[in-house]
């Protein structure tokens, strides 16, 4: 499954270790989750510059985290905007045209790529450590001085479709499009960080768009550089000062609507051409991702203890009646309010209704029933070392602080949020279960197979 | 023959006699271990030397079935409900990677809990449950995926399965790693375990152990393991591959808005072999995975805007899709493919692109590389190499697919030979291995529009190009030449097929 659609909380497939001497898990909760060192430096223009020391000798992570995203796309028919803009990010300035980047990146071998998310853009590059010099001449030069002309902005648009292209064969596409669309009126979340495809289709005419967008959002203030791995601290902060100093701030603000509580269940039937199983999506609106407030830390343990490989309702649905091949919840974690999504693939299309009033049952039974408190306790362990387990090299540990920088700003909010999750009993969860999925919060989509497709 | 090498540059701890690549001890384990006291975590690859090739005819996706069922299964003692709920708490899993000539369990831990992981981790491989009502999930699981997952929601991977199909006919690496419609369909759980019980011998295990492992973990692996049947390794012959005669396509149909195509031919060479470093070379100079750094990414992509993504491999290369965009590691083959891949098309620029991308074939063969290119390329072939193996779980990876090669470590001898390298010693491979003119193309089109996707194939219709933006002249007068670029299209040996036929059996 394709999933850049959001980032959350499942259970993920470890195979990753660490190659150097890793965090030994605080078991009494009181120490911080995240066990490195984080230095912050904030320059007179407003550029943050977040560094983390760490034992990968000879490589290091660079990342920029731009707090932008498709949230940020506002304007209506500019749908997509933020990921195109991420693509024009390749396409050279003055000093470094786009070739002579390229073979720049090629010459010091990195690993050099972005993606775009609701919330944020990240450039991310992992290199020898000694190129960490040029990798900031580049990377400022290009974030300062961007330029590329109609003609290149009109071809990559032809990557962009390309990128819609490759995913369209997956119906899980289709249906986070759907449902975002139906389930937010006002809020930009409306669409998918991809765009509507009307707005794809048009953007080889947006040229001057870019332009503004590039001047809007690519500012110090709205920035933040994270480091990770082999280097040194002050020559850091003084490269950082000579290549980003020149960085003018910006000033421009954004509003972006609220979206109104939802006020009645909303259904989508989906049909879909090619063979398919059914599928059943439901999201429900959450508040977004906060350090401070308890629903949220809840509401992702929540997503864990209904819907998670220990829960009774996968025991019931996956392994004894094998109605579907999987269940799962996942709990977005957004800068602005955001979805729980349950997805599900059934078997057999008669046990379609059965399966959602399995669903709807077990939300029902998490609002009256409290989870035991050694169940709560396996998947507060489980979330712990699922976490310390993913730093295992300098580019996840960038990955992992770049993403709470950009929903909070504050790469220190990682060890405030795992602190909540200690902090949840089962009540808490009880009290979210309770507040969060009524018929009235929520959207419901069916995937199916068309009816003329000739069966197997 | 195998020449005898230095293992390079790790820990190794080996309690065997070093003369022989393989570690082979006396109950007839193999193990391959990295020591490093300093992590607390480890990481285990436990291969099975046997994959889809092992499949007995009619019962395809056998070796597959077996292998999830262990890995997603129960013990004798515990039901997979109570499995999962023992290592959740520890974020442990236990997956499996089914491939043509080897299945590797993978699993890793934290020290804290190494105790308890081992002990489950090892009575699932050494006393599974094989209980029905998994069997039944499995088996499942897998039949809808060929079904309705390859065959109609994942066109790229279906593209590849294609072409693989095509490569590889009447060969034991023709069929998907997770076999056949029919093959599964016939599969019982008699069939599983008499398959376990012929397979899972201790000749055909070989343990991979890496990271902060305690001195006594390998004894114990060792008396655990000669619980099992001696058994002998027997390695399934392999029929030479066979050759492509001019451009054998395949059009496959099934409702889709945008054209997933791959095209390749078989190599005879490997990682264990001399020319297969320069050839490596040549094919990141040519298609480098996702970076901007190939040809055929620049040219198709960069300054054409045809699709998200082209790139090309000298072997087999699995995954890749996330961040870091490398290949899964643990997934040799002694007889290679050379492949393209080109990513969702336009279904009015597909036919284009196909002859974009064997035109830049034919000019790697022609011209090959000038110095200048081989030099930088050759340069970020060393750095990037370095980025492959960050984790332990890939290193030892790697360590264990140079032994099945009978090689170095792959990022060493990479390293080596790559300094060794001339520019005449590139292109010599390229004329010697690569070739435009007889190529296995598989393309997915919509249905009902595959007939004249290949007829248009077959006549070497035109196919001229429209762009939403200037180009420059050099694009244009590159244009009219592969837009006209001569195909020799192997009627007999072309078809339009629906996707719902395929994989069947």
């Amino acid at each position: 499954m394709e999933d850049t659609m959001f980032r959350c909380l499942t259970v993920l497939l470890l195979v990753f270790i660490p190659m150097v001497f890793a965090v030994a898990l605080d078991e009494s909760g009181q120490g911080k989750i995240f066990p490195y060192t984080i230095n912050q430096v904030t320059l007179d223009n407003g550029l943050k510059i977040v560094s983390i020391p760490f034992e990968s000798p000879g490589i290091v992570a660079y990342y920029t985290v731009v707090r932008t995203g498709s949230r940020n796309e506002v304007e209506p028919g500019k749908s997509g905007f933020a990921h195109f803009f991420e693509h024009m990010m390749f396409r050279g300035t003055e000093k470094f045209p786009e070739q002579k980047f390229n073979d720049i990146l090629k010459s010091i071998g990195a690993d050099n790529n972005a993606y775009t998310s609701d919330d944020q853009t990240i450039y991310h590059t992992v290199a020898s450590a000694e190129a960490l010099e040029t990798i900031m001449q580049l990377e400022s030069d290009r974030f300062m001085n961007l330029k590329y002309s109609e003609d290149a902005f009109k071809t990559e648009a032809g990557a962009i479709l390309g990128e819609y292209n490759k995913n369209s064969s997956n119906p899980f596409q289709s249906i986070e499009e759907k449902i975002r669309d139906a389930a937010y009126t006002e809020h930009t979340y409306k669409h998918t960080t991809m765009g509507f495809l009307k707005d794809i289709e048009n953007m080889p005419n947006q040229y001057q768009y870019s332009l503004e967008f590039f001047k809007r959002w690519y500012r110090p203030e709205n920035c933040v550089v994270v480091v990770v791995g082999d280097f040194n601290q002050d020559k850091l902060i003084e490269l950082a000062k000579k290549y980003y100093g020149a960085w003018e701030a910006g000033s421009y603000k954004l509003a972006v609507p609220a979206e109104p509580q939802q006020q009645a269940e909303i259904k989508i039937d989906l049909p879909w051409k090619s063979k398919t199983l059914p599928i059943l999506a439901l999201a429900y609106h959450v508040p977004a991702c906060s350090d401070k407030d308890i629903d949220f830390a809840a509401l992702n343990l929540l997503s864990l203890v209904t819907f998670g490989e220990t829960s009774d309702l996968y025991r019931k649905l996956v392994v004894n009646d094998q109605l579907v091949e999987f269940v799962e919840g996942d709990m977005s974690e957004n800068r602005d309010p955001g979805l729980f999504y349950v997805f599900t693939r059934v078997k057999d299309p008669k046990n379609i209704n059965v399966v959602r009033d399995a669903i709807y049952g077990a939300f029902g039974n998490a609002a009256t029933t409290k989870v035991s408190e050694e169940k709560l306790a396996s998947i507060k362990s489980h979330v712990k070392y699922q976490f310390a387990m993913s730093l295992d090299n300098p580019d996840r540990v960038a990955d992992e602080i770049a993403h709470y920088i950009s929903i909070t700003g504050d790469p220190e909010s990682i060890n405030r949020l795992y602190a909540m999750y200690d902090k949840v009993t089962p009540d808490d969860i009880m009290n979210v279960a309770k507040k969060y999925f009524a018929p009235t919060n929520r959207t419901v989509l069916l995937l199916t197979q068309e009816e003329k497709e000739v069966k197997q | 023959m195998k020449t005898i090498t230095l293992l390079l540059a790790l820990t190794i701890v080996l309690m065997v006699p070093t003369s022989e690549l393989f570690a082979k001890d006396e109950t007839g384990l193999r193990f391959t271990t990295i020591s490093l006291p300093s992590s607390p975590l480890i990481a285990f690859r436990i291969i099975v030397r046997a994959g889809s090739i092992n499949d007995p005819k009619g019962k395809e996706g056998l070796n597959s079935l077996t292998a999830d069922l262990i890995a997603n299964g129960g013990t004798k003692d515990l039901t997979y409900s109570q499995v999962v709920d023992k290592l959740y708490p520890w974020a442990a899993s236990i997956d499996v990677q089914t491939d043509q000539e080897i299945t590797t369990f993978i699993g890793s831990i934290h020290r804290d809990h190494l105790d308890g992981f081992y002990k489950l981790f090892s009575e699932l491989l050494l006393g599974p449950r094989f209980d029905p009502a998994d069997f039944q999930r499995v088996k499942d699981l897998h039949l809808n995926y060929l079904q309705n997952t390859l065959r109609a929601t994942n066109d790229e991977e279906l593209g590849k399965q294609t072409l693989n199909a095509m490569i590889f006919v009447n060969h034991p690496y023709g069929t998907t790693e997770d076999g056949t419609v029919q093959g599964i369909s016939a599969i019982t759980l008699d069939d599983v375990k008499n398959y376990y019980k012929t397979t899972y011998t201790q000749a055909n295990f070989w343990i991979g152990l890496a990271g902060g492992y305690p001195d006594n973990l390998q004894e114990t692996m060792k008396k655990d393991f000669s619980s099992l049947p001696a058994g002998e390794f027997k390695e399934v012959p392999l029929p030479p591959v066979s050759p492509v005669k001019g451009m054998e396509v395949t059009v496959v149909e099934k409702p889709t808005r945008a054209y997933a195509v791959s095209m390749g031919f078989p190599i005879s060479i490997n990682r264990k072999d001399k020319d297969f470093y320069p050839l490596f070379l040549a094919n990141s100079y040519f298609g480098e995975h996702r970076t901007f750094t190939g040809v055929l990414m620049n040219h198709l992509r960069g300054e054409r805007g045809l699709n998200y993504g082209d790139y090309s491999y000298a072997e087999k290369f699995v995954g890749g899709l996330g961040q870091p965009p490398f290949p899964r590691v643990n997934t040799p083959l002694r007889q290679q493919f050379f492949s393209i891949w080109l990513r969702p098309l336009q279904p009015e620029n597909t036919h284009f692109a196909i002859r974009n991308a064997l035109f830049e074939l034919k000019n790697l063969v022609d011209k090959g590389l000038s110095t200048e290119d081989f030099e930088i390329t050759r340069k970020f072939v060393l750095n990037y190499s370095k980025l492959w193996a960050a984790t332990i779980s890939r290193r030892l990876g790697y360590k264990m697919d140079s032994e099945f090669y009978g090689t170095d470590y792959f990022i060493d001898r990479l390293d080596k030979e790559l300094r060794t390298l001339t520019v005449d010693d590139v292109n010599a491979v390229i004329r010697k291995y690569l070739n435009a003119s007889n190529v296995k193309i598989a393309v997915v089109v919509d249905e009902g529009k595959g007939k004249d996707f290949l007829d248009a194939m077959i006549a070497n219709t035109a196919s001229p190009i429209k762009y939403a933006s200037a180009v420059t002249q050099n694009i244009l007068d590159e244009d009219k030449l592969i837009e006209v670029f001569p195909l020799n299209i192997n009627k007999e040996q072309s078809r339009v097929v629906s996707a719902k036929d395929l994989f069947e059996k």
